[in-house]
């Protein structure tokens, strides 16, 4: 997490410089006095000696993707997750249908419908990747941390089809244990208990 | 005695052939490695043991790829014009002295295809022979930006055939001949009789010249990809363009070779080291230089590529004549 | 025996490249197959063993074709073919027969009448390069500087030509000077 600070800091002018940039040429002998400087001051070999110098120091910067992953942010939005209720293990997605409303590129559908319990529940989930733009919008809008954005941005897929199961999103019973409270996008941040103020009354 | 000389001929051409086809395959590798290392990079890592047969899987690729004539070419010059590059390179080849004699089985073996006395000008002039492929292919491919790499072409061979001409012309005048197998044995007798030390100026002249003779990167106008797409090669895929590019290393490995024979003591034996590989280590360095080049400087300008050939090169070359002139007369 | 093979097989080759040359009518075709002609004809020095003179056919004409290809860049779209206009073509059949009879007839009769004799024949102990330096600097001195002196003499003159306002810089300049210089010339 300290290492993604830095990037936080806006101020980047702060490190900026002037380069000297010297008086360009304007007769024939100072421009053969400056083909005479570059070429005795030996200005090409400074490069050549850079670059064998990273040859041997050999800091190699290569992330080998399929088999190194760069870590990536808690609040990276990659393909979202329905997450179940930790005791019971039921779905805690209540059908409220805003994230279908709030959808900007209208990707999402609900079907619902009241169960035994009079509770609405959902029984179609879809949301159509090919077209989703990850904005986080229906994260944001879940009143009840259903919809999440997971870790997960590994989605290339040969069908379209398989853009849009629920069973893959949704948490599978079996790994109930394994399923962590969201601390990402569109959960309420580690702080939030301190920063909610007494709603003023006064008047 | 005939027929033996024959049969030796073909079978050196054989071995000159494959060795060196696979050499340029080895030393696209090497490039795209050592260029990798410097550039805090790692290349080529999937094929093989760190990417060891990602040679292979480019020549599969090279050679199953579907071999691609536009329209508006010119059909005939468009499949000629890179078969003139590799031929030409690998022609080049025929007149360099590579090894030292050496015999197997009681026959003498010397590794040179043919040992013609003006061996120097025959691998410079067949060199740039290899130039009408670029040229070519560009003029055939009908498409502007191959006709841009064309007419750099036509530039650069006019006016760097020059320079190496001229460059090597005081270090013929100090041997006294144009066979390269007589400058090996001047220089014989270690370091300190090598004609680097008597032409340093020389040297300097025909390196430069080689880098613009191979179009390696200071001097890549033909195919730079920021100006001309890719130049004459633009529209060529699969082995057509492979040709151009197997061309292209053979002429690095031969300039690598001249270079070494003409300045850097040849295969003489290197104290040591025995001379079959001391040659070998002058051309990968050679090789290494000209990869080095590619991975620390930016190319140039066609009007500096010509500022540079006719108001600093040629001018250098011709007073370095004259002074190596004065000095043998005195 | 190889000689032999040799040679016919690339008499015919520059015969078939110059014919080319000559009857195409595209001049992509005309200027690759002179090339590939003059660069046959130094396999016939390789075969007489004047090493030197082929290595220098080879370096001197390519040099020379590949400046002929600058200019076909430049006047003519190279993959089209020319289209010629012939006033007559008697007149032009004529004049060019009558030229190559000549030719013939000029190379042909020293040889019919075996008057041909190597004046500095090539000798063993000399190399190719230093038989050429010697006939060069005795016998034809006088030649070799008066085409050295024209050599200069063209130089110069082409550096004069092409000098001519070399310093204006057309990139520079803005477009209405150009416009009223051009109008000024008119």
């Amino acid at each position: 997490m300290n290492g993604l600070e830095q990037f936080k800091d806006r101020n980047v002018s702060q490190n900026y410089y002037r380069v000297k940039i010297e008086p360009y040429p304007k007769t024939p002998w100072e421009r053969f006095k400056r083909v005479v400087r570059r070429s005795l001051r030996l200005e090409l070999f400074v490069g050549l000696k850079i670059t064998l110098m990273e040859m041997l120091r050999f800091k190699i910067h290569t992330i080998q993707y399929p088999k190194e992953k760069l870590p990536i942010s808690p609040r990276y939005r990659a393909v979202h997750k329905l997450l179940r209720l930790l005791e019971s293990g039921n779905e805690r997605c209540i059908g409220c249908g805003l994230c279908e409303k709030i959808c900007i590129s209208n990707c999402i559908r609900i079907d619902t419908r009241p169960d035994e319990n009079g509770r609405k529940i959902p029984t179609e989930y879809t949301i159509n990747f090919g077209r989703c733009i990850f904005c986080g919008y229906c994260a944001e809008v879940c009143p009840e941390l259903a919809i999440v954005h997971g870790q997960d941005y590994e989605h290339a897929s040969e069908q379209r089809a398989q853009f849009a199961l629920k069973e893959d999103m949704l948490t599978p019973l079996d790994k109930l244990k394994e399923q962590k409270e969201y601390p990402g996008f569109g959960a309420p941040t580690p702080a939030a208990d301190k920063l909610i103020k007494k709603t003023p009354l006064a008047y | 005695m005939e027929s033996a000389f024959v049969i030796e001929t073909i079978i050196k051409i054989l071995v000159v052939l494959g060795l060196f086809s696979a050499l340029a395959g080895f030393a696209t590798y090497v490039e795209r490695k050592v260029l990798a290392f410097m550039q805090r990079r790692l290349g080529p890592m999937h094929v093989g043991p760190w990417g060891l047969l990602q040679v292979l899987a480019d020549g599969i690729k090279l050679f199953t790829k579907e071999d691609f004539i536009p329209q508006g070419a010119n059909r005939i010059i468009f499949m000629i014009a890179p078969v003139i590059t590799a031929a030409s390179a690998f022609i080049a080849m025929a007149a360099i002295p590579m090894f030292p004699e050496f015999t197997i089985g009681g026959y003498t073996v010397r590794p040179i295809i043919s040992d013609i006395n003006v061996g120097l000008l025959f691998v410079l002039g067949v060199m740039a022979i290899g130039l009408y492929g670029p040229l070519l292919a560009g003029m055939a491919s009908g498409n502007k930006w191959s006709l841009l790499g064309a007419a750099r072409t036509a530039v650069q061979f006019l006016s760097y055939e020059v320079v190496t001409g001229l460059s090597v012309l005081a270090p013929v005048m100090i041997v006294g001949s144009l066979s390269l197998i007589d400058f090996n044995n001047y220089q014989a007798g270690g370091i300190s009789n090598w004609l680097v030390w008597k032409q340093p100026v020389a040297f300097i002249l025909f390196l430069i010249a080689g880098f613009a003779e191979t179009n390696r990167t200071p001097f890549d106008l033909l195919e730079h990809e920021a100006e001309v797409i890719s130049g004459y090669a633009t529209e060529y895929s699969g082995m057509r363009w492979g040709m151009f590019f197997i061309g292209e290393y053979a002429n690095m490995f031969t300039i690598g070779f001249l270079a070494s024979l003409i300045f850097l003591g040849g295969f003489n034996d290197l104290g040591f080291i025995p001379g079959a590989i001391a040659i070998l280590l002058k051309v990968f360095f050679f090789i290494f230089l000209f990869i080095w080049a590619r991975a620390s400087w930016p190319h140039i300008r066609p009007d500096q590529l010509m500022w540079l050939c006719w108001k600093v090169l040629m001018p250098i070359a011709v007073i370095n004549v004259v002074i190596t002139g004065i000095v043998m007369m005195f | 025996m190889y000689e032999v093979v040799a040679f016919y097989l690339f008499a015919a080759l520059t015969i078939t490249m110059f014919t080319i040359t000559v009857m195409t009518k595209n001049a992509l075709y005309a200027m690759t197959s002179l090339a590939a002609g003059m660069i046959f004809i130094s396999a016939f020095f390789f075969l007489l063993d004047a090493d030197f003179l082929g290595v220098v056919q080879i370096i001197v004409y390519s040099g020379a074709v590949m400046a002929v290809y600058a200019f076909g860049m430049m006047f003519l779209d190279t993959l089209k073919d020319v289209k010629e206009k012939n006033p007559s073509k008697k007149i032009v059949f004529f004049l060019s027969g009558m030229i190559a009879l000549l030719l013939v007839i000029i190379l042909l009769t020293p040889m019919i009448s075996d008057k041909v004799q190597a004046l500095y024949p090539v000798s063993d102990e000399l190399g190719n390069a230093e038989a050429v330096g010697i006939v060069l600097f005795t016998k034809y001195l006088v030649p070799f500087e008066v085409a050295a002196i024209m050599l200069l003499v063209a130089m110069i003159a082409g550096i004069i030509l092409a000098s001519k306002r070399m310093d204006e810089s057309i990139t520079l300049k803005v477009d209405e000077e150009i416009e009223k210089e051009v109008k000024g010339s008119q």
